[in-house]
């Protein structure tokens, strides 16, 4: 059984068409990844899961069932502009968004206390939000997510925003839940991260999923046609050249995509002709990057 | 825990985090201070300017009144000194120089000069000078006290004799009853409209505070963009009743903090002037229905504020568009007092005293003033309440789409079209 399961949902905001018949299905225990550049209706699609707008037509199905307003309990969501109440105590703060998640009380008090001892935030936790500073009060935000252990987690744009420490704070939390088997949906617009941590994704455009599956099938789909290559020299000539399809100069290194089909022998002989200095020639996987550059010029 | 529960949690983190603040504290003693000196001072007013004795001229050309002028002002001033000084002048002196009199006037040194005509005894009219028209109280006086004045002589003239003249013109006083549940209170329309106005004034203060509380809590959440947040553990409907209830009940609080500091003042009162407690007589249903009609009208109003919060996005955009809501509150206090001072049992009274947005102020100001039946009391509950549910339905309609968009403050056509959203 799905966590998640979206059939055909679609939102429009006036005139706008936001999400125009998105099917989704998440299993449980994944990472899935909703990407897409900004505006593409990653939040819009978030939003319809959590169940914060109704979709215009489609039906969306959680654990199972429709969905029920006990379903939130079983969720933890982050949106992308995070916020908190900045005259609360950090502890008042998480016991309610603990209780708004139907843990008792002092259940909820308890929950909070271990995670900021976790978090090495215990002595913060009779300071007002704040007092704190931006990087502790995105912790808090994190804490508030995952107080009340729950089964699906829905990130949007996480690391939008982060320091590197919390980048990597937030990698592990993420990695830790999704080993103790949760489910997890992020968003986001960079695709390096995606690929790191994504298990299936999904590709937005314009309110349409243009590309979506298990992310190694898609990598092996689109196959080794991206060559990395370090030089000295004048690599202008290359442009234009039939196995060349696109090339991203940085001046001592560069990326070039190969047309489908071509070997990157044919290439190796004309960097050879072309009187470059070559200290490094490799080949690479299709950077997602690339794929969906692809995928959005073709639709 | 159950879906209340969650709107419980919402009313408690309200309540504590508003409770708890100076600010509070600070607003619930710093409003009976104000609203006492509102009451109290004109009086205050008169009392000090009672200090200065008011120096009249008077130029008597009939010759009639001479011997009554200084007589008929004889009043004190708290302090024992007279409280008109009072000097006659002579008709061709003023004629000769009016400019040294009027200049007098106008540097203050002289407050009023009164110019009784020849004919004052056939018709006559009195001519009075002055600088300012806030002598409006003595002049009304100084008209009464004359035209009274010249109506003895006139009767004199007649042939009265002037022991029948003093029983014939004696003033009439009054003394008012009110008839209230089948009893007969004795107490002046003053002291009655003091403390009516008293509650008026705290409804309508209370009610305007808090719906604006209720309007920078919803607003404040959605700049702040917890509302999100919130929004994935409840619903908007949740979390609008949290926020009203929340406020609401910091406002009962607030009623309570002041309903035992005022069971204090009254408590020392009583035990040392036991006869002021004549003027403060107040029903304990008076409270009764000031708790329920603040109730009614604070849902009316605070509805309609949170719907205000949540279709802004800045404090610019809402005090704009609250401005609407803010009348229909300014609007019937105004009425209420003006019908409460001129007529309170006339029909547009009851008509109005029915009315949702009129109800809660109106007809708490029937019930102490004209005594309403107890149909009217219950029709004006039914259907305010009524129109509590019909303002929720419509307001929680645009919390819901509101509270998630930001940017420019929508036009009438696109709330409307919020209305129809699924």
């Amino acid at each position: 059984m799905n966590t998640v399961v979206a059939e055909n949902i679609s939102k429009s905001f006036n005139s706008f068409r936001a999400v125009d018949s998105v099917s989704l299905a998440i299993r449980p225990g994944s990472v899935f990844g909703l990407l897409g550049p900004n505006g593409a209706g990653k939040t819009t699609t978030m939003r319809m899961i959590v169940n914060i707008i109704l979709p215009d037509s489609g039906s969306i199905h959680l654990f199972g069932e429709p969905f029920r307003e006990e379903h939130k309990n079983r969720i933890g969501y982050l949106p992308e502009e995070r916020g908190l109440y900045p005259k609360m105590k950090v502890i008042d703060h998480l016991q309610f968004l603990g209780e708004m998640k139907g843990i008792e009380p002092g259940e909820a008090q308890k929950q909070a206390l271990q995670w900021l001892e976790r978090f090495e935030l215990a002595d913060r936790a009779q300071k007002k939000v704040q007092e704190l500073s931006k990087g502790l009060q995105q912790k808090v935000q994190f804490i508030a997510t995952i107080i009340h252990a729950p089964e699906l987690l829905i990130v949007d744009e996480p690391f939008s925003g982060l320091d590197p420490l919390n980048t990597k704070f937030l990698k592990d939390i993420l990695l830790g839940l999704k080993q103790a088997g949760k489910t997890i949906i992020l968003s986001t617009h960079l695709m390096e991260q995606a690929e790191k941590l994504c298990d299936e994704i999904c590709l937005i455009n314009k309110g349409k999923a243009v590309l979506q599956g298990n992310l190694r099938e898609i990598k092996r789909r689109y196959g080794h046609n991206m060559v990395n290559v370090e030089y000295s020299g004048n690599a202008e000539f290359l442009r234009g050249l039939p196995p060349v399809k696109s090339i991203n100069d940085y001046g001592n290194s560069m990326e070039i995509r190969l047309h489908d089909g071509a070997a990157p022998g044919e290439l190796f002989k004309l960097l050879a002709a072309g009187n470059l200095e070559v200290r490094r020639f490799e080949t690479a996987e299709t950077p997602l990057n690339e794929i969906f550059i692809d995928v959005v010029e073709k639709s | 825990m159950n879906k209340m529960s969650k709107t419980l949690s919402l009313i408690k983190r309200e309540f504590k985090t508003r409770v708890l603040t100076k600010g509070f504290w600070i607003s619930t003693i710093l409003m009976p201070v104000i609203l006492i000196g509102i009451i109290f001072m004109p009086a205050l007013f008169q009392l000090y300017s009672e200090d200065k004795p008011t120096v009249v001229q008077v130029i008597d050309r009939s010759g009639d009144l001479s011997g009554e002028i200084s007589g008929i002002f004889n009043d004190t001033l708290s302090n024992g000194q007279p409280r008109y000084l009072v000097t006659p002048l002579n008709s061709e002196i003023y004629e000769a120089d009016k400019e040294i009199f009027h200049r007098a006037i106008e540097e203050g040194a002289t407050d009023a000069l009164l110019i009784i005509p020849e004919d004052i005894l056939e018709q006559g009219e009195i001519t009075a000078i002055t600088a300012s028209l806030g002598q409006g109280d003595f002049l009304r006086l100084a008209q009464q006290r004359i035209s009274a004045a010249a109506n003895k002589i006139r009767l004199q003239r007649a042939g009265l004799d002037p022991g029948e003249i003093e029983n014939l013109t004696r003033r009439i006083g009054l003394k008012t009853v009110q008839i209230s549940g089948g009893k007969e209170s004795e107490k002046g329309f003053d002291e009655v409209w003091t403390v009516t106005f008293t509650f008026l004034m705290i409804l309508y203060t209370t009610i305007i505070v808090y719906g604006a509380a209720v309007m920078r809590g919803v607003l404040e959440e959605k700049t702040s963009r917890i509302l999100e947040v919130l929004l994935s553990s409840g619903n908007s409907f949740q979390l609008m009743m949290g926020k009203l209830f929340g406020v609401g009940s910091v406002g009962l609080a607030q009623y309570l903090v002041w309903g035992v500091l005022g069971l204090l003042v009254f408590g020392y009162a009583a035990v040392s002037a036991p006869h002021l407690l004549n003027y403060v007589a107040i029903s304990p249903l008076t409270f009764v229905y000031f708790i329920l009609f603040f109730l009614i009208g604070y849902f009316q109003f605070s509805v309609l504020y949170a719907a205000v919060g949540a279709m802004c996005s800045s404090q610019e955009d809402a005090q704009a568009v609250s401005v609407p809501v803010t009348l229909l509150v300014v609007i019937p206090f105004v009425i209420s007092i003006s019908l409460g001072l001129s007529d309170a049992s006339s029909t547009l009274t009851r008509v109005l005293s029915l009315l949702p947005f009129f109800a809660p102020m109106l007809m708490f100001l029937r019930i102490q003033l004209s005594n309403p039946a107890l149909w009217e009391i219950g029709a004006a509950v039914l259907l305010n309440v009524l129109a509590i549910f019909a303002l929720t339905w419509l307001a929680a309609k645009i919390y819901r789409v509101g509270v998630l968009s930001y940017g420019k403050r929508p036009t009438l056509p696109e709330i409307l079209r919020w209305l129809r959203y699924r």
